[in-house]
């Protein structure tokens, strides 16, 4: 088959090139189409549904919204799990679905159940679905802030009210519809309010109740359109008019009427702009403000999106009033234009090493072009496949490309046609004519490709186990591992088709090919080399087996992290407060961090979100704040030499100066990924699930006193639930009864009094602003004036007509729940620990074991285990079924290469010897071992197995030509000292820009760099002294042991049919 | 011959390919083991000192060691210590032990030992906050020892240009004022012995009638002339009270029967009815102080007497005389009334913003230099500004009042431990 495509492609070589340059330029087109980020995004399929709860405590929230939304999307197709929070004033639930379900169609299932939950909500919930977009998502954010001088029309100095105004109604409304933005969140400021504030005690004094008050204000404020007439052919439209328009308006509406007078709302009450109740507030360099996030629509290129964000604020700044401007704050296209810079220069330099080092060695500057046109054309096909497949263009994606190694099987293509052509040439003395040519590529191709193409096949093979990865890692490398495959498939398919046409069209002038200096030189230092190894081969190979030990124990001391983290550039810290702060308090201690923070010459602005913002897309309570440290260009910090850990550590010697708040440093699209996975993050979470949460917090804390004197555990600790404060109003039941007052009266009044009671809107043009019925300030907040509240009382024909509020109910603080957390619909406490020092499935199984001896769980409670063992332990079963697997299939296309177990065997001894350049390449670098340095190494088996592969083949089969073992060792290994430099040397040049590039992104790169360089070094090295070594104790033994088995053997290959075709030279 | 090879093949072969397979796992795998040590933040709680076999903390000189411990699970704390030397332990009759506690605000307390059973302990109990500096002093075989260390707990230092940028203000504490009062909502009504309704006297037509309606009169003064029907004679009528006529329905001409022709009030004094309902009741007495609002009018006065009423409905009356020479106060009019239930001096007294709470204490903190630290209080008596002290703070000290919160979220932010 390879044959026939070969003539084919030979015979019709210019339609071979017009199809590719076709390819090309589809790639060329798809590249537009390419979404760009920084990283891969890692966020699961997740939908929240956020109901907002006015006034509603935790539990409320959770008994009355919570579990009927959870209930109602339980079932639901694909789910893979859901879990919930209640909190003051929200409720969400988290529904995550199996992977790779379509978001939509997602979405589209939920809705069909909210509408259906919406029946079993209190009246005025609403729940809806969060924006469609993941932890990338939030790539612009911009503050809306009035200079120093500017005032209002009235002269007046703008508040946070009118900032707020001014983002909900002119900024947001134009930036939600540029394309790819899905929302505009706003946190900080006060919504505007009309407040209608009744004293107590005229409403007694006319007998009015606040109920009474807000009946009044809803039904006169209205507009009717009531149809029209048609007096005389002309048609009227008839309308009432009925809206309140402004103060007086407000001040006007009749309430009641006493003794023929009317009382309004003037007479009991004050109207004024008021301030809701915010859930949260923002500030940026130590004062309030609005702050506005643009969240991109799933899918996009973030790039473009906030690009296109940033210009239509600068707009949108030409339309705000004298004095106001939004600045961006924040900006991903920073970043990704950062990261893809350095990933550009890495692949560019890269590229350019490759072709420098071709056109070295095969000395012959067409030849090293044709092989340097596969580093494009594959990189365009490349593009196709990650446009049609959904894969975004980053640093985890094409962190693992190396050209070196994609121009592999070209380079032995190349090399041996040219040398065919230039021995041809030599035979002749003269330009060969053009059947001649053909037929000669044909040939030379034709010898050389299943090599090649074996191991293309090799290299693409050791890339599956990292589709075993799943969850966070999964994520991240998958679309890494099929880029690869992507690179090295269209790499495939251009050797067996562009590389030949392209030999057969260009190659027509003379073709001068000689070994040139370097290889020379390097053949001299190579003979004595080799003619020791084998001599010494006793010594060699233990030698070589104790350098893979050295480093095998080298790879346990070198530490270890997960995934180098990208180095965004900017900080975000979590400032944490003790549970109950309030966010006027939070909103005080956070300004006085933002001063301290921009006190430090590195930082160019620092911003806060404090509480949940209006979507509650993050709900925080109010004493949290992420903190938003936008660095400065490194070259303008007072010291640039610092680096950023020595900043952030300077930052946290600052910061903890700053009383009564505790830190947690991250990076705003790191965190923003922890707050949407946010599963446990331990090594083992115990959760209890239950009823009661007084219980739950017991038996966690039972379980806790089990879990922290075990050996092993650190920083144990049960997830905070409770502390927070509330004043309770416990109504009287049986004084209620005497006086006939409900319940419900009293709870409304309470309700009313203290969070407001909504009356209607008021319309100024588009804007509509609530209108709120709510006791003046300073009564409200005063607990004392509260108690002597008066309820209304209609039982008593005489009388005062009221009871004060204390008669009829007691106030009491007390501590409730803070947060109610749920999973798959059931309430849960989460207990957890890190294990140091100690295996985890020991740890984990005498945790099993003491919790079921020593806790005695009541009917109805259970325990689960999770955390990232649960992770690590499926991650090894896993791996350890994929690996040998994988392992497998690579022998078996070995021994379909070689039809022998000894020759397949010799060539998997390449792989440790490499793993051992790998490790010493970390060493020498100081980095510790991560994911990435386990793809190098990945990787790295594959370019070994290569090497052998190529060593082995000719040497396999100069000894059956020549029957003499060692001559064909050292004859063999000295002709394929050239191609075996060659591709080490590519594919290892191809990544040193990887390697030793400083630029943003750099760093979760480099390891995989490293590794793969290291690795190359010294398996080149190890193959080319060390194999031909081996090679001889296994066969030189089997020549004294068994002599005549060798041609047993050999028969049997004639079977394969493959090794006929091995280059024979 | 040829199988045996061939099996020996095979177990080569699976011996090779599995000699390097655990590296490769291990290599990959150990990136994932080890994922969790970027997550973690919070450094342990780092001890710095030796704990001994008692759990508490050994102090060491030599051969000689002391261990101490602060021993509170179920009596009063108190100190327990033994003493060992060379590794032995020493019999508790042959070494002594004294320990000086200095607190913040050099206040230093001292405690001497007794031997009980294989130990000493301390022979007073140590009061909260185990916040102190420690000297201790054993002696042994004629030899003294001293150690001195620190243990503080619920302390917090602050930078006196930080507490003022947080807005944490103090004040001294010290005698004050307990002002208990009672919020209470009532009504303006006219003293009844003010009121005068007018009738004639007799049947007749009304001749004359001097006052209008809302002019003045005086006690005697004419206001109204009527012809008797049965005699036909006129006879005056002079107003009974003086007052301002509030209601007339007489004119020239009319006949006088037997409803009221006038109604005098006078209203330079009136009755403010305070209605009581029963959890108030037991607190408000007749002579009680009243601050009595109305907007913008407030006047004082006291509680004469409490009107149980006719058992209509579940309040009762307190009736508080008002002068009103202003008749600024009309009758029928709301009134908010701040009854002073109780007044009293206490001799030590704190701000109710300062109050926090720390556990399960109520606490202040006070201020030395810049150190602050909690006293947890036992407190009296509370009014809605001041709350009377009990123990647990001396008059004089500086305690803070502004923003008190700050310093607890500092406090629990860290997590102090209660661990001596």
């Amino acid at each position: 088959m390879i044959e026939s495509i070969l003539k084919q492609v030979i015979a019709r070589r210019w339609l071979v090139l017009f199809i590719i340059v076709t390819c090309a330029a589809l790639g060329i087109w798809n590249y537009g189409n390419l979404p760009i980020d920084a990283v891969p995004d890692i966020t699961n399929v997740q939908v929240q549904v956020n109901t907002e709860a006015p006034g509603y405590s935790p539990l409320e929230a959770e008994q009355r919204i919570t579990f009927p939304v959870e209930t109602g999307l339980a079932g639901l197709p694909n789910l893979a799990y859901t879990r919930s929070l209640s909190r003051y004033g929200l409720s969400q639930v988290t529904v995550v679905f199996d992977d790779g379900t379509d978001i939509y169609f997602a979405r589209n299932l939920i809705n069909e159940r909210l509408a259906v939950i919406k029946n079993e909500l209190p009246e005025g919930l609403e729940p809806v679905m969060g924006p469609i977009s993941t932890g990338l998502g939030e790539i612009f954010m911009y503050t809306v802030s009035a200079l120093p001088d500017a005032r209002k029309a009235d002269g007046s100095p703008y508040t946070a009210t009118d900032l707020r105004e001014i983002q909900d109604w002119i900024i947001r409304p134009q930036l939600i519809l540029v394309d790819g933005v899905t929302e505009i969140n706003s946190t900080g400021g006060f919504d505007k309010q009309y407040h209608v504030t009744p004293d107590p005690s005229l409403m007694l004094r006319w007998g009015i109740t606040m109920d009474q008050v807000a009946f009044a204000l809803r039904n006169n404020n209205d507009n009717r359109g009531a149809g029209y007439i048609e007096p005389n052919g002309q048609q009227l439209l008839v309308r009432s008019p009925g809206q309140l328009q402004n103060f007086s308006d407000i001040e006007n509406v009749v309430v009641a009427n006493r003794d023929d007078l009317p009382i309004r709302i003037k007479d009991i009450a004050e109207v004024a702009i008021g301030n809701e109740l915010r859930t949260g507030a923002a500030t940026r360099d130590g004062k309030e403000t609005v702050l506005g996030t643009a969240f991109m629509l799933i899918g996009e290129n973030s790039r473009a999106v906030a690009r296109n964000v940033a210009s239509a604020l600068t707009a949108i700044n030409n339309t705000l009033p004298a004095g106001i401007v939004a600045e961006p704050v924040y900006d991903r296209t920073t970043l990704v234009d950062k990261t893809i810079d350095t990933v550009r220069e890495n692949l560019l330099t890269g590229a350019i090493l490759v072709i420098a080092v071709l056109f070295l060695l095969l000395g012959n500057i067409r030849a090293a072009l044709i092989t340097a046109v596969v580093i494009p054309i594959s990189m365009l096909g490349t593009i196709i496949g990650m446009v049609t497949f959904g894969i975004s263009a980053n640093l985890m994606s094409l962190g693992a490309l190396d050209f070196g190694l994609i121009v592999d099987g070209a380079v032995i293509i190349v090399e041996n046609s040219i040398r065919r052509l230039s021995e041809a040439q030599r035979e002749d003395g003269q330009k060969l004519a053009l059947d001649e040519r053909l037929a000669l590529v044909y040939s030379a191709t034709d010898e050389v490709i299943r090599p090649s193409l074996f191991g293309i096949c090799i290299i693409t093979f050791v890339y599956l186990p990292i589709f075993s990865l799943s969850g966070i890692e999964g994520k991240m490398f998958h679309p890494m591992a099929i880029t690869v495959i992507l690179a090295l498939c269209t790499a495939l398919v251009l050797s067996l088709t562009l590389i030949p046409a392209a030999l057969a069209i260009f190659m027509t002038g003379r073709v001068a090919e000689r070994e040139n200096l370097i290889v020379r030189s390097l053949k001299v230092v190579y003979r004595p080399l080799l003619q020791a190894s084998l001599k010494l081969r006793w010594a060699v190979v233990p030698l070589a087996l104790t350098l893979v030990a050295l480093c095998g124990w080298l790879a346990t001391t070198l530490g270890s992290e997960f995934i180098p983290q990208l180095d965004e550039g900017d900080i975000a810290m979590h400032a944490l407060r003790i549970p109950g702060t309030g966010l006027e308090q939070s909103v005080q201690m956070q300004k006085v961090l933002e001063e301290r923070i921009s006190q430090l010459g590195e930082v160019d602005t620092v911003f806060s979100k404090i509480g949940t913002p209006e979507v509650a897309t993050d709900p925080m309570p109010p004493g949290v704040a992420d903190t938003f440290l936008i660095m400065k260009e490194r070259d303008r910090w007072p010291d640039p030499g610092m680096t950023k850990s020595e900043f952030i550590e300077r930052l946290e010697q600052v910061v903890t100066e700053v009383p009564g708040n505790n830190y947690e440093f991250t990076q705003p699209i790191q965190m923003r990924f922890n707050e949407l996975i946010s599963g446990v993050r331990a090594d083992l979470g115990i959760k209890v699930f239950g009823d009661d949460l007084q219980r739950l917090e017991e038996l966690a804390g039972q379980i806790l006193a089990v879990i922290e004197p075990m050996e092993g555990a650190t920083d144990a600790r049960i997830e905070q639930v409770s502390g927070l404060p509330m004043l309770t109003v416990v109504p009287d039941r049986e004084t209620m009864s005497r006086y006939g007052i409900n319940i419900s009266d009293l709870q409304n009044l309470v309700t009313t009094a203290v969070g407001g009671q909504q009356a209607g809107l008021i319309f100024e043009g588009d804007r509509r602003f609530d209108l709120v019925v709510r006791l003046p300030e300073r009564k409200r907040i005063d607990v004392q004036q509260l108690e002597t509240l008066p309820v209304a009382v209609n039982s008593f024909s005489e009388g005062p007509g009221y009871v004060p509020l204390k008669e009829v109910a007691s106030m009491e603080t007390v501590t409730g729940p803070n947060q109610i957390n749920r999973e798959n619909g059931k309430r849960r406490v989460v207990i957890t620990s890190n294990i140091r020092d100690r295996d985890l499935g020991s740890f984990v199984s005498e945790a099993r074991q003491r919790l079921a001896s020593e806790l005695e769980l009541p009917a109805g409670y259970w325990l689960e285990f999770g955390g990232t063992f649960e992770q690590l332990e499926s991650a090894q079963q896993r791996l350890s079924l994929v690996v040998p697997i994988t392992l497998v299939i690579i022998f078996g296309i070995l021994l379909t290469a070689f039809g022998s177990f000894r020759d397949a065997l010799i060539i998997f001894t390449g792989v440790p010897l490499a793993l051992t350049g790998g490790v010493l390449a970390l060493w020498v670098r100081g980095m510790p071992l991560s994911i990435s340095a386990g793809v190098g190494f990945i990787a790295l088996s594959g370019v070994a197995v290569l090497n052998g592969l190529i060593m082995l083949s000719f040497i396999r089969n100069l000894w059956r030509e020549t029957d003499d073992l060692d001559a064909a060792i050292i004859e063999g290994a000295m002709t394929r000292l050239r191609p075996v430099l060659m591709t080490a040397l590519v594919a290892s040049l191809g990544f040193i820009p990887m390697a030793i590039n400083t630029g943003t992104g750099a760093e979760v790169q480099r390891p995989l760099a490293t590794v793969v360089i290291g690795g190359i070094l010294s398996s080149t090295l190890l193959t080319l002294v060390v194999l031909p070594a081996i090679y001889r104790i296994v066969h030189g033994s089997r020549i004294r042991a068994l002599p005549g088995v060798r041609n047993r053997v050999a028969d049997g290959d004639d079977g394969s049919g493959v090794h006929r075709n091995m280059p024979a030279r | 011959m040829k199988t045996v090879t061939r099996s020996v093949l095979n177990t080569r072969l699976s011996v090779a390919r599995f000699r390097w397979l655990p590296v490769l796992l291990s290599l990959i795998l150990s990136g994932w083991a080890s994922a969790q040590e970027t997550h973690d933040h919070d450094a342990e709680l780092q001890e710095d000192f030796v704990r001994g076999e008692h759990g508490g903390r050994l102090l060491m000189a030599g051969d000689f060691a002391v261990e101490l411990t602060l021993f509170e699970a179920g009596t009063e704390p108190e100190f327990r210590a033994w003493a060992s030397s060379g590794g032995s332990p020493v019999d508790s009759q042959s070494w002594s032990l004294d320990i000086r506690l200095s607190r913040l605000g050099g206040v230093s307390d001292r405690i001497g030992f007794r031997p009980v059973g294989d130990r000493l302990t301390g022979d007073s109990s140590v009061a909260e906050p185990h916040s102190f500096e420690v000297d201790v002093t054993a002696r042994y075989q004629g030899r003294d020892y001293h150690w001195h260390y620190a243990s503080y707990e619920g302390r917090v230092h602050l930078s006196a240009a930080m507490a003022e940028r947080m807005g944490v203000t103090t004040g001294v504490a010290g005698s004050g004022i307990i002002h208990q009062t009672e919020l209470l909502y009532g009504k303006i009504s006219p003293d009844p012995r003010q009121v005068s309704h007018i009738t004639a006297r007799y049947p007749g037509l009304i001749q004359a009638v001097r006052p209008a309606l809302g002019d003045h009169v005086e006690q005697g003064d004419l206001i109204a002339t009527v012809e008797a029907n049965d005699s036909l004679q006129t006879y005056q009528i002079r107003a009974p009270i003086s007052g301002v006529v509030v209601d007339s329905h007489a004119n020239p001409g009319e006949f006088a029967g037997s409803e009221h022709l006038l109604t005098i009030a006078d209203y330079s004094s009136v009755w403010a009815d305070l209605n009581v309902f029963p959890r108030s009741a037991q607190r408000v007495r007749p002579g009680q102080k009243v601050a009595l609002r109305m907007g913008r009018l407030w006047t004082s006065s006291s509680i004469r007497y409490l009107n149980p009423g006719e058992g209509l409905t579940p309040s009762i009356i307190a009736r508080v005389p008002i002068s009103n020479p202003d008749l600024v106060w009309t009758p029928g009019l709301l009134v908010e009334a701040d009854v002073t239930i109780d007044q009293f001096e206490v001799p030590l007294a704190i701000d109710n913003l300062a109050l926090q709470e720390y556990r399960d204490w109520q606490v202040v903190f006070i201020k030395v230099g810049d150190d602050y630290e909690i006293r947890p209080l036992e407190l009296g008596r509370s009014d809605g500004q001041f709350t009377e002290v009990l123990s647990g703070l001396n008059p004089g000290d500086r305690y803070v009042i502004g923003n008190s919160y700050l310093l607890k979220a500092d406090l629990e932010k860290s997590g102090a431990a209660h661990s001596h």
